[in-house]
């Protein structure tokens, strides 16, 4: 049977009149990595900040670890914020001893844990280097190390990649896979979609405080419009009343005379169906695409207006 | 407790053990000691400054020499007296084993005459049983002034008008005097027919230096007493009668009718009681200043620097507070904690001894030193706590101007009646200072030693703690919910932030 390790029940979080949070439920199963998804202004920081108890809800339940508030159980929590700093005047080290510490290691057991992981990241040179010495992106990875040095069971982290380059990106995927093969479970938002559909098990999807997904990638793709992507010079107007198809719409890509269009599906529409349709029209084509939804292409739909209208109203015909 | 106690703990080192606090540790006491050698060097080596008289009168010129001459006897022998001080067994003093006139005491002309009678060899001999077998020899201070003759024509010169123009040449080292290797530093005329009648004319005293007023002082304190000598002569006294007049003293002991007989007579102890609140109310307003800006950039740092919101999963926000108040507040202890004992160690070691003692006695001889440290810390909280909340609210110095200018107004405003305070510690004053909550602590701790009516104290004081709790309860709410803000909230926004209200 699946642990809960953290659930949120009609939480509500209003500031004045203003619903930040508007309310959301969802859970985390132990050893899940969950992928909390959302534009600039969704909810997700206010969230985070209602899962660690830093601001309280206006309303709703929350259970962390067990525990109806995370201040008894946050030594057992390890949180990475979107907006992170370090005191510039401490050494490296210093730094991820001192909140090991603030997390209730030890302090020798707390210095050598700073050791291990600067000479395991590759900072083992900079570890009596003050922060304000440090790169951006070894400040980050400091940033980091300071978040799991207490060896936590519950990560949330905020946008981990941010500042971070590509190499460090990925050892930084490495680290989240590692951390899940010991178990742990672990929340991060991000803006990058591709981090997240190499990462996640599941993700939840927020706008505007109120959720708009809760489910795995396969999930998304079937509850997201099938479509295909033809490319052909002839007109295409005998198609839209083909068998299926919802809409069309001309897209960038194409070359010279030739045009893409999108071909908008209904759920469980057949494409050979619409192909066999452009060849009983006469409609020569140069390209004929089965395009599966990206997360990129379901946040963006789910996230925005646009997006969460088309997924509150589904059957909408074809023009 | 334990997350309190280790950021209490970080806060503490990082300014404690940081390179410029070591730095001034170890700097200040050398400073002090090189600057006291400089001006010490400086004042030794600095040659005797010369001058010349034009007494046309014939009688004030041996006056003004003689006076001159005293002054430098009175500065060997109060030089003598702190050497004694200093390298002689403390017992030796006490037990009166020092012959007069060379134990330490007051200066008076009869005791110069004796002491310079016998001679700085007698002086030494008399002292040589008692002396510290590393105690160096004793050095007389160096005549500060050098009268030079007249150049002939100056003493020629028919008027004053004369002779000031003759000599202004010397006063401006456009010239110098026969055998002179520095510019005349000072000239003064007498004029035929000075005296003390209103009509007579007066004595003029030349130099270009206008702030060395030595040589001034010593030549007025000469003609005044010429004159007085002349005037006590015209009554058939001598010059004897004036000195032995002159040197009465009305002996006269302070009493405090608070203490029995025997402990009734004003003690060094007493002193030092009555100058520490002062002391220590000024080591708060000290304290207070310093250890505000500290808070204020340290808080301003970890709210710009969103290092704040880590700590807050990490900690709760009054865990961090407290944490915060106990490191800077030990921080601002420790600066007046070694200078009050480093300073107690130093007047030890020069030989003060029993100064030291009283001061000793009157800090942790009686309970001050609690009800000090009680209301200290009281005031500290409640200041502590605005410069806190201000800081949650700066997202830089700049952003934090528009609160202090008010804040340090509230803070050193009672400063002007502290003064009364000190003078009347049960004045009409003192008590409205006392009953205001944030000025209690200071308005306490300048009455402590006065007895002030206990009806009066324990109100105010159960009245500064209930404001106290509401107060930092209020500040600790705009801390809360303004330290996790991404823009610095307004002024307009405070009572929203007091409700709690975080965005």
């Amino acid at each position: 049977m699946t642990e809960k390790v953290l659930s949120l029940d009609n939480v509500v979080k209003r500031f004045g009149g203003f619903a930040a949070v508007d309310d959301l439920s969802f859970s985390v199963e132990r050893g899940e990595i969950l992928g909390f998804l959302g534009p600039n202004g969704a909810g997700k920081t206010t969230t985070l900040r209602m899962i660690l108890d830093i601001i309280p809800p206006t309303s709703g339940a929350i259970s962390v670890l067990g525990s109806s508030s995370a201040i008894p159980v946050r030594h057992r929590i390890g949180y990475l914020p979107e907006e992170r700093g370090l005191y510039r005047k401490m050494r490296a080290a210093d730094t991820i001893a001192y909140f090991a510490k603030l997390r209730g290691v030890p302090g020798r057991a707390a210095r050598k844990k700073a050791n291990d992981l600067l000479e395991r990241f590759g900072l083992k040179d900079f570890a009596r280097s003050k922060n304000e010495a440090l790169s951006k992106g070894m400040a980050q990875k400091v940033q980091l190390l300071s978040t799991i040095a207490h060896e936590p069971e519950l990560l949330i982290l905020d946008e981990p990649f941010s500042g971070l380059d590509p190499l460090n990106q990925a050892t930084l995927e490495d680290l989240i896979r590692e951390l899940k093969r010991e178990g742990r479970t672990i929340i991060f938002s991000t803006h990058v979609m591709q981090h997240a559909e190499r990462l996640c098990d599941r993700f939840l999807i927020i706008a505007k405080g109120k959720k708009r997904f809760d489910g795995d990638i396969k999930e998304a793709r079937a509850s997201f419009p099938p479509r295909l992507i033809i490319r052909t010079t002839d007109n295409i107007d005998r198609l839209r009343h083909a068998p299926g198809v919802k809409r069309i719409t001309p897209i960038d890509g194409a070359a010279g005379a030739e045009t893409d269009y999108e071909i908008g599906l209904a759920p469980g529409a057949d494409p050979q169906v619409v192909l066999k349709a452009a060849f009983e029209a006469g409609i020569r084509l140069s390209r004929f695409e089965h395009a599966s939804a990206t997360l990129h292409d379901i946040f963006v739909a789910l996230a925005g207006d646009k997006g969460a209208a088309e997924l509150e109203a589904p059957s909408e015909e074809a023009a | 407790m334990r997350s309190v106690l280790l950021i209490a703990w970080r806060e503490y080192r990082q300014y404690i053990f940081s390179r410029g606090f070591l730095l001034f540790l170890i700097m200040f006491p050398i400073s002090v000691i090189f600057v006291g050698a400089v001006v010490g060097f400086l004042e030794h080596a600095k040659p005797a400054r010369t001058y010349v008289v034009v007494d046309q009168t014939g009688r004030f010129a041996g006056a003004i020499a003689e006076e001159i001459e005293w002054r430098w006897k009175r500065s060997v022998v109060s030089a003598w007296d702190a050497y004694v001080a200093m390298v002689v067994d403390e017992r030796a003093i006490e037990e009166g084993l020092i012959a007069e006139p060379f134990a330490p005491g007051t200066v008076s002309r009869a005791r110069l005459r004796v002491f310079f009678e016998k001679g700085l060899d007698a002086a030494r001999a008399a002292i040589a049983p008692y002396l510290s077998e590393s105690a160096p020899p004793f050095v007389e201070p160096r005549r500060q002034f050098l009268r030079l003759p007249l150049p002939d024509e100056v003493a020629a010169a028919p008027t004053v008008e004369a002779a000031a123009s003759l000599l202004r040449p010397y006063l401006l080292d456009d010239k110098r005097l026969p055998g002179a290797d520095r510019p005349l530093f000072a000239a003064i005329i007498i004029p035929e027919g000075f005296s003390a009648a209103k009509d007579a004319p007066t004595a003029e005293f030349w130099s270009r230096n206008l702030t060395d007023t030595a040589l001034e002082s010593a030549v007025s304190s000469a003609l005044d007493y010429a004159l007085q000598r002349e005037a006590v002569a015209a009554l058939g006294f001598s010059t004897d009668d004036l000195e032995a007049v002159a040197s009465l003293e009305g002996p006269l002991a302070s009493f405090r009718p608070d203490k029995e007989d025997a402990d009734a007579k004003l003690s060094l102890k007493d002193h030092i009681e009555t100058t520490l609140p002062a002391a220590m109310t000024y080591m708060l307003l000290v304290v207070i200043f310093g250890v505000g800006n500290l808070l204020l950039t340290n808080t301003i740092e970890e709210r710009s620097n969103k290092i704040v919101e880590v700590l807050l999963s990490s900690v709760t926000a009054n865990e961090l507070m407290l944490g915060k108040l106990i490191g800077i507040g030990a921080v601002g202890l420790t600066m007046p904690t070694i200078f009050v004992f480093g300073g107690l160690i130093a007047t030890f070691a020069a030989g003060g001894g029993e100064w030291t003692g009283a001061a000793v006695s009157a800090l942790f001889g009686s309970n001050l030193l609690a009800v000090y440290l009680f209301y200290f810390f009281c005031a500290y909280v409640i200041f502590a706590m605005i410069f806190l909340a201000i800081g949650a609210m700066s997202n830089s110095l700049q952003d934090a101007q528009s609160y202090m200018g008010p804040v340090m107004l509230i803070v050193f405003l009672p400063l002007p009646f502290m003064i009364m305070v000190y003078q009347n510690p049960n004045g009409l004053i003192a008590s409205i200072l006392t009953w205001i909550p944030i000025y209690t602590p200071y308005a306490v701790m300048m009455r402590a030693v006065s007895d002030p009516p206990l009806w009066e104290i324990v109100g105010a004081t159960a009245l500064m703690l209930a404001f106290a709790a509401v107060f930092v309860r209020a500040m600790g709410r705009i801390f809360k919910s303004a330290i996790l803000q991404g823009s610095p909230p307004k002024a307009r926004d405070v009572w929203r932030l007091l409700r709690g209200d975080a965005r």
